[in-house]
């Protein structure tokens, strides 16, 4: 007989994520995605400024601020359809690819590795063969012997104290943790160095956006940076150089570092490129513009159906009336009242909460679909649309990544096994290459623009007194982020932000079709059900991200159960 | 160099959540402080705490705590009280993150000295809500909790004469603003 097993939440970072699976003959046979809080902050939005929307919708997550402000002042111009200078489109394009250069790492590093790296086996490491091993795969400056040496000192200390604190939620000694004490050792040290490569790619966001976490310099219609090559107050030579070295640094560290180590982890464990493909519909729209009008984009989107790579579709730009038509919402398993789908610019945010029903509503969560089917984003959606669409720098690394795993893990690696939860890590890997090559060139971009004497950051917006509608995106580290607005008398009627964890963490619709989550989790073998390690990889590697809620540090230090057995 | 760190912490759209934020604005429009201390709201900073705290001598948060106390109850928390249990997963956006970020930093022998969490008791969360009116009043004990722990340090801060009202713009729109449209050269 089959029995449930509840894990609440998932998330090692945010929280409110619950997984429940069904589980038979060690494999899960059913699974629910759900959200434990309500986020409804888009009510809060209606009546207010449109031009005050991006300040409030930063402050949804405390992990994906920036990505909200910037897809709420796309949604506002475009209901306003007004232009932005070219050096705006560049200096948001920079604070967008450090963002997410920065999210990719720290997803990667900071919350996924430990799914697959057993930490109690770095004690029993060679620093001088992981050294060795770690020079063969990669150029990187920072593999020495004595780097590692100290790192797995860290490590042994912390473990003869018997406190391995930070580590403590992690499932050691699983048996289906199996990398080598050396690779588990570089891993180690990379996750220490990561932590100075994400703090690099939060600086440029800060010396753009003036601050961080909260940039500051954005305002519907451009940005709010004042461009002046010889004041060092301003957006000038100065502080360009130094947004240059440190973009060129951190993009060292993921092609050097990130990129050779999850091809290295995902070469060791082959069979995850078989496991948790789930939903094989891809979404994802095109971002990084390159002009003023939005008429042309580095980064290309579209869609896919069931898998089919040749069947793909391509998005001109955001803008495109398929996407803009498409997307409904549907909230039959979650805890909102309506009876139809709606699409987002008629959407409705009334709670009606009844409790866990897995058969009826179960979540806070909506369901997002795209011309009523379930849609998977994020990199792996990215690279699969980029690569059907034969998009060269796409082609550039995700064979660079084939090739790789192929080369490390003897094995022959193909397109086709991107569609799994390894795919997930690979894909996410590729996307960072990518980005850490356009930084440099949006860079050159922003400073060849200024050069030519254009100073400009800025239009100003007109606020109609009739009603209008737009939609902003941004393709963002999780995937698809669209900011639906409303705008009547100046003011803001309607408001909805679906969110790629919306999309991804879906329940299932009125059609009964799960979300991506869910539906990747399916067939997943488990070998040991009490500890179901082999869900949180596959759940993990859609990087989930369930914020937008509050919540209060418990200082009573009362353990919660993490994993019950129903 | 800024060696002490004196973080709001909590999502300012969710009612008594935004203490953390409105004590920041409440220091930085009334007081002014030694040259090494730096006062930040930070938002919901989940793991991207870790690189805030790094090599710091002091970190003083002030963030709405759970507890069985009445809402606006002020409750102190040193890091050994944090980091005793270990990270949990049950936990959410930015306190998870605090005991994990804290270890972190441990590991790397880099995490701050001293840590004093001043907590305040919560009492509603709800989206676009002001802070209820005990947690509100609660700010003027929190301030000096977090103005004891730095004398305790050495270091003195002073009430500004002029002290403004504080920019609480999540609560006071329409149509407020951070920071003035830009002057660029044209």
């Amino acid at each position: 007989m089959a029995k449930r097993i509840t894990i609440d939440p998932i998330t090692r970072i945010e929280g409110h994520l619950r997984i429940d699976v069904e589980v038979d003959n060690n494999a899960v046979s059913n699974a629910w995605a759900s959200c434990t809080m309500w986020r409804g902050i888009e009510k809060i939005l209606q009546g207010r400024d449109p031009r005050d929307a991006w300040l409030f919708t930063q402050r949804f997550c405390g992990v994906c601020t920036t990505v909200h402000a910037m897809a709420s002042v796309r949604a506002v111009e475009d209901a306003l359809k007004i232009d932005v200078p070219a050096n705006a489109q560049y200096i948001r394009n920079l604070i967008l690819i450090a963002h997410a250069l920065h999210d990719h790492i720290v997803h990667f590093y900071h919350l996924s590795a430990l799914d697959w790296v057993d930490v109690l086996q770095i004690p029993k490491a060679d620093p001088a063969a992981a050294s060795k091993l770690a020079e063969s795969l990669s150029p990187w400056t920072r593999n020495s012997r004595n780097e590692l040496k100290t790192a797995q000192d860290r490590v042994k200390a912390v473990a003869s104290s018997g406190q391995l604190g930070i580590f403590a939620n992690g499932y050691w000694g699983h048996p289906a943790m199996r990398l080598s004490p050396e690779v588990s050792l570089l891993a180690f040290s990379h996750y220490v160095q990561a932590l100075e490569y994400q703090r690099k790619a939060l600086q440029v966001v800060g010396l753009l956006g003036s601050k961080t976490p909260h940039i500051q310099n954005l305002t519907v219609g451009g940005v709010a940076n004042a461009i002046d090559l010889d004041s060092p107050a301003a957006l000038g030579m100065n502080q360009l150089e130094q947004i240059r070295s440190l973009l060129a640094e951190v993009s060292r560290f993921v092609q050097e570092v990130y990129f050779v180590d999850v091809c290295a982890v995902a070469a060791m464990y082959p069979e995850w490129f078989r496991i948790g493909s789930g939903v094989r519909n891809y979404l994802a729209v095109p971002d990084l513009p390159l002009d003023s009008a939005g008429s042309a984009y580095d980064l290309p989107g579209g869609y896919i159906r069931s898998g089919d790579l040749q069947g793909v579709k391509a998005f001109k730009s955001p803008s495109d009336p398929i996407f803009r038509q498409s997307v409904t919402e549907d909230v039959i398993h979650a805890y909102y009242k309506s009876d139809k789908a709606l699409h987002p610019w008629e959407g409705e945010t009334e709670p009606d909460f009844t409790g866990w029903n897995g058969d009826q509503k179960y979540t806070w969560v909506k369901a997002p679909r795209f011309n009523g089917e379930p849609m998977q984003v994020g990199p792996l959606a990215q690279v699969l649309i980029g690569y059907a669409q034969g998009h060269p720098l796409t082609r550039k690394y995700a064979s660079l990544a084939l090739e790789k795993v192929s080369a490390i893990g003897g094995v022959q690696a193909t397109p086709d096994m991107l569609h799994s939860t390894l795919g997930r890590h690979a894909a996410r890997a590729i996307r960072a290459c990518m980005l850490a090559e356009l930084a440099q060139k949006h860079w050159q971009l922003l400073v060849d623009n200024i050069s030519k004497g254009d100073y400009a950051v800025h239009n100003q917006p007109v606020l109609p007194s009739h009603e209008v509608q737009g939609v902003g995106t941004h393709e963002a580290p999780r995937g698809t982020l669209s900011h639906w607005v409303v705008i009547k008398d100046e003011k803001i009627k309607n408001y909805q932000a679906v969110v790629p964890s919306t999309w991804n963490a879906s329940p299932r619709d009125r059609a009964g079709s799960h979300g991506p989550y869910e539906a990747s989790l399916l067939h997943t073998p488990l070998a040991r059900p009490e500890e179901p390690l082999e869900v949180l990889r596959t759940v993990h590697s859609f990087d989930p991200c369930m914020a937008c809620a509050c919540h209060a540090f418990d200082p009573s230090g009362r353990k919660i159960g993490v994993v019950k057995v129903l | 160099m800024k060696t002490v760190l004196i973080a709001g912490v909590g999502n300012v759209l969710l009612g008594d959540d935004a203490i953390g934020p409105y004590v920041i604005r409440l220091l930085e429009s009334q007081y002014s402080f030694a040259e090494e201390v730096e006062v930040c709201d930070l938002g919901t900073p989940s793991l991207d705490l870790t690189h805030r705290i790094i090599g710091l001598r002091t970190l003083i948060l002030v963030d709405a705590v759970a507890s069985d106390d009445p809402p606006g109850t002020i409750v102190l928390c040193r890091k050994e009280d944090i980091i005793r249990e270990g990270p949990g997963q049950r936990v959410d956006p930015h306190s998870p993150a605090l005991a994990e970020c804290l270890l972190a930093a441990e590991m790397l022998g880099a995490a701050p000295e001293d840590v004093l969490l001043v907590g305040v008791v919560g009492g509603s969360y709800e989206a676009g809500k002001p802070l209820s009116e005990p947690v509100r009043q609660s700010a003027e004990l929190a301030i000096k909790a977090i103005l004891a722990e730095l004398s305790a340090i050495g270091l003195e801060s002073t009430k500004q004469k002029s002290a403004i009202e504080p920019s609480t713009w999540w609560v006071d729109s329409p149509r407020t603003r951070e920071m003035p449209l830009p002057s660029s050269r044209q």
